[in-house]
């Protein structure tokens, strides 16, 4: 009798499988919106919001957006918290995709989402040429950034833009690109993906710049060995990374909260204290998916588990 | 000779006159060189393959060997024959890349090609879901057809207002471009990326069992990588290790918060596999790169 | 490229990697004896799949993954031809996907040879080998529809695969086909050994055209690449030994990374100044190792001085042409 039920805990129809993922993690999205879950964020998170919360105020950051609506879940989330630091700090930026010819559409989505956040919280928005430059898409990432290592003025030097006036000229002309003379005048260079273009950015420029990734949870290991190497500094892997970035805008580093809490502490740079971010919204689509990748991963645990129970149960039914 | 050559740079100044001549006589020689190449005799084809891949891989390993000028400046006279090469190298970057991406884009005329072949094949002889293949092919065409009229739109004025991002100044061109694109396109590849949710789902039920000793251990590091990325959990585990080590963040036990082990099984086990990995994928993909370039490698099909 | 960002040292170990595989093949085109490969339990395992397609009468496919032309799906092709190449031989259809439009070309050529050399061109559909879609999801829907419809008994994926590795791979195990996947992104690897019978881990892929045809020149190569290992574990082990024993001495000078003005732009040096900081052991920039691939660059070896180029005095109108 054991040995029948324990081979029914082994076969479980995929199908079951796909309806209560489905079913559990839908009512989590719904229901558990903007769920505050205490966490303890990387040291490679950490280690990114420290460079961010420190770029130069009169250097941009470039932003490598190389991500398209599939992996919104991740993607999307780690690009809105890299856009509110940034906003929140005054901070220019350049952005422009290497690896997908959709990837611009959605960046600039973010981009107005973002804005549309401060609009509601009173702040003003983020002005295209005067505030951030965005300059499409690149083909071939390797050879784009080969070009844009080699020689940022001719790599970008014949991409236009309309200034404040609606008249179009060279982006270099914007006040965000005026003193870039070279790929490592940028205050940072962050890599947004879900796919292997931080490999190349790794190859062609993280010699020349303050090179920083925020990946997907699939991309992530194989970050890791860049970042541990120190060619890539700081790195936010998937959702945890996403809501990592969110927690730390909210409670800051190695910062003291009133009543003297320190909510994130990091033991091994005990010199870093940063603050939380100075305005704008904090939590974002990070808490709002963080409950849900709770479930999903408790729900493959307790699978896996039944599937193992099933098949020592069923040995045991089968000796006998 | 040489430096007459480097001198001619890669650009062609776009307000010289003589462009269109330029243009013109590239056009010409192009299609000579391609009347010759088809009517070279096959035994001799493959030469001339290997010479021109080993030309075109010869301009990177160049770059990537010779040394370039350091400390340049726009408008510097190279000091000698080594620094103009390096110069006239990097120069050439931009070139080469806009070449290879050309190249690139005529190529996908050709793959667009084999996919009308095998369709219209399919709906001519009524094979099995040849429906499909109509839809398929009417998608095609709508979506090049509202992509390129929504591009021109953008980037020439048509009537008075520019069309820009911002939705007020669009057409019904723009709105439809806007419903294929962001309507359907995004969220169809949405959907099919969420399938590997379930994929890895029923993945790891079915596979991960533990049959021996090496999937013990495997199990056991995927259930602490995985257990770690559940903030709550890791809370609730932590703060029971802290109290168990009497609240010292030095004590021997602290070692066992959930974030240190799994930190610890990424950095010590995972890293350094995959790096061993990626040294064994880049030295196999250099030699591969080299017999391509020296034009050794012979389809590798056995005789 | 600037041997002052990277040092000479990187540039070194590949030369002499290149040197090493040279060498190999030179030789292993001279020696009689077969030299010996270790077995890879997923290329025995080619043999098996095509034949049982052969039995089920169903296709084989074939995904070169979804990467652009370059030496991972040159050699995805080139295992191909030799798949194919049995194939023909059992009169067994395959299917051959490309998410790119250059190696849809490619694998075009490279299989119509193959069909070609075993005089059954005859036998060749002219459908077997099609571009799908450029669009990584799309082209993951085609093939998962081409999986399902057609029933594939067997399935080659060998390439650069990102995400659709685990819906080809899942599908392709719902319908009982045998699976031998190999990917160069090894985020997948994992995925395919969860759905797949077969999996070639990491450098395996690439040295599978050498295993599969044993031709001297790839074994030479092989070899090449092995020594290529030694050298660079012996580099690991040597660079360990050595940082361990630098980072218990102690901090006397520290490393100061900055930019400064040389002729008019700014580049970025480096100085060894000395440490007179708390007492503590060298840091990993304080290193011998570190220094091997980040040179000390001065401001002094920036300065050189060069000649400004004659810029030809263009004629402008003046400005009384102009208002004219």
């Amino acid at each position: 009798m054991s040995g029948f039920n324990a081979d029914k805990l082994q076969k479980i129809d995929r199908r079951w499988l796909y309806v209560i993922l489905i079913v559990s993690v839908a009512i989590t999205l719904l229901v558990g919106k903007g769920t505050e879950i205490p966490v303890y964020p990387d040291d490679s998170s950490k280690d990114l919001y420290i460079t961010l919360m420190n770029v130069p105020e009169d250097k941009p950051v470039f932003i490598q957006s190389d991500w398209t609506n599939s992996t919104r879940g991740e993607s999307r989330g780690q690009m809105m918290a890299l856009l509110r630091v940034l906003m929140s700090n005054n901070r220019k930026f350049v952005i422009y995709s290497m690896g997908d010819p959709q990837a611009p559409q959605v960046a600039r989505d973010a981009i107005r989402m973002v804005n549309e956040e401060r609009r509601k919280e009173g702040l003003d928005d983020f002005k295209s040429w005067e505030d951030y430059i965005e300059l499409g898409n690149f083909p071939n990432a390797e050879n784009s950034l080969n070009a844009l290592g080699n020689n940022i003025r001719s790599a970008w030097g014949n991409r236009r833009r309309p200034d404040t006036t609606g008249v179009d000229r060279s982006v270099f002309e914007s006040p965000v690109l005026a003193n870039v003379q070279k790929v490592s005048d940028c205050g940072a260079y962050v890599v947004v993906t879900a796919s292997s273009t931080i490999d190349f950015a790794v190859e062609r420029i993280s010699d020349k710049v303050n090179l920083n990734a925020m990946v997907t949870g699939v991309v992530g290991p194989t970050v890791l060995p860049y970042k541990r190497a120190g060619q890539v500094k700081g790195l936010a892997i998937g959702l945890k990374g996403v809501y990592d970035m969110e927690y730390m805008m909210k409670y800051g580093l190695n910062h003291q909260l009133e009543g003297g809490v320190i909510k994130v502490d990091y033991p091994q740079k005990p010199e870093v204290s940063l603050p939380p971010v100075p305005n704008g919204q904090t939590f974002g689509q990070g808490a709002t998916n963080y409950l849900s990748l709770h479930i999903a991963l408790g729900l493959m645990i307790l699978a896996i588990i039944l599937g193992n129970v099933g098949m020592f149960v069923g040995r045991k039914g089968g000796k006998k | 000779m040489i430096t007459n050559l480097l001198s001619l740079g890669w650009d062609v100044n776009p307000t010289d006159p003589n462009k269109w001549f330029i243009i013109l006589g590239v056009m010409l020689a192009g299609g000579v060189g391609a009347f010759l190449l088809s009517k070279a005799p096959t035994s001799s084809r493959r030469s001339i393959i290997v010479a021109f891949t080993f030309v075109s891989g010869l301009f990177w390993v160049l770059k990537y060997l010779w040394p370039e000028p350091i400390a340049f400046r726009e408008g510097d006279v190279p000091r000698n024959g080594i620094e103009g090469f390096g110069k006239y190298l990097t120069d050439g970057v931009p070139f080469v890349s806009t070449l290879a991406q050309t190249l690139t884009a005529f190529l996908l005329g050709l793959g667009i090609f084999s996919l009308l072949r095998v369709h219209l094949t399919k709906i001519s002889r009524k094979q099995k879901d040849w429906q499909f293949s109509v839809i398929l092919l009417i998608s095609l065409v709508t979506v090049c057809f509202f992509g390129y009229w929504d591009w021109i739109l953008f980037n020439f004025r048509m009537k008075d207002v520019l069309v820009s991002d911002d939705p007020s100044t669009w057409t019904w061109v723009n709105q439809v471009q806007d419903i294929l694109f962001d309507g359907l396109l995004q969220n169809m590849d949405a959907a099919m990326f969420s399938l590997i949710a379930f994929f890895i789902f029923s993945a790891a039920y079915r596979a991960f069992r533990i049959r021996s000793v090496e999937s013990s251990l495997l199990m056991v590091s995927a259930l602490i990588v995985m257990l770690s990325l559940m903030g709550a959990l890791t809370f609730v585990w932590n703060s029971a290790v802290l109290q168990a080590s009497g609240g010292n963040p030095v004590h021997f036990l602290s070692n066992f918060r959930l974030d240190t082990i799994a930190g610890w099984v990424q950095s010590n086990v995972q890293v350094p596999a995959l790096r061993a990995l990626e040294f064994g994928v880049g030295l196999g993909a250099l030699a591969m790169g080299l017999r391509l370039w020296l034009g050794l490698e012979r389809g590798g099909v056995s005789q | 490229m600037q041997y002052l960002d990277t040092g000479w040292f990187g540039i070194f170990v590949t030369v002499t990697i290149v040197v090493f595989v040279l060498f190999n093949i030179a030789r292993a085109g001279k020696s009689k004896g077969e030299i010996f490969i270790r077995r890879i339990p997923g290329l025995n395992a080619l043999d098996d799949a095509i034949g049982r397609a052969t039995e089920m009468g169903r296709p084989v496919l074939m995904v070169p993954g979804i990467g652009s032309l370059d030496a991972v799906s040159v050699q995805a092709v080139t295992i191909f031809a030799n798949v194919t190449k049995q194939a023909a031989q059992f009169g067994t259809p395959i299917r051959l996907c490309c998410a790119d439009a250059a190696v849809y070309t490619l694998a075009q050529e490279v299989i119509r040879d193959v069909y070609q050399s075993q005089g059954m061109i005859e036998r060749m559909d002219q459908n077997s080998v099609q571009f799908v879609s450029d669009r990584q999801f799309a082209f993951a829907a085609g093939v998962q529809g081409i999986i399902l419809r057609e029933q594939v008994a067997a399935t080659f994926l060998l390439g650069a695969f990102y995400a659709e590795s685990l819906i080809f791979a899942e599908s392709a195990n719902s319908i009982g086909a045998i699976q031998i996947a190999g990917s160069t992104q090894n985020t997948q690897t994992p995925f395919f050994i969860a759905a797949c019978d077969y999996v070639l881990i990491g450098d395996e892929f690439y040295a599978a055209s050498a295993y599969i045809t044993r031709q001297p020149v790839l074994v030479g190569s092989l070899v090449g690449q092995d020594w290529g290992k030694m050298l660079i574990i012996s580099f690991v082990v040597l660079g360990t030994i050595l940082n361990s024993y630098e980072f218990k001495q102690p901090k006397t000078t520290q490393r100061v990374d900055t930019t400064a003005e040389v002729r008019g732009g700014n580049e970025n040096v480096s100085s060894i100044e000395p440490y007179d900081g708390d007492p503590r052991t060298k840091t990993p920039d304080d290193t011998f190792v570190y220094r091997m691939f980040n040179p000390i660059v001065s401001p002094e070896m920036l300065t050189i001085e060069r000649e400004k180029e004659q810029v030809e005095e263009s004629v402008e109108p003046t400005e009384e042409e102009v208002t004219e």
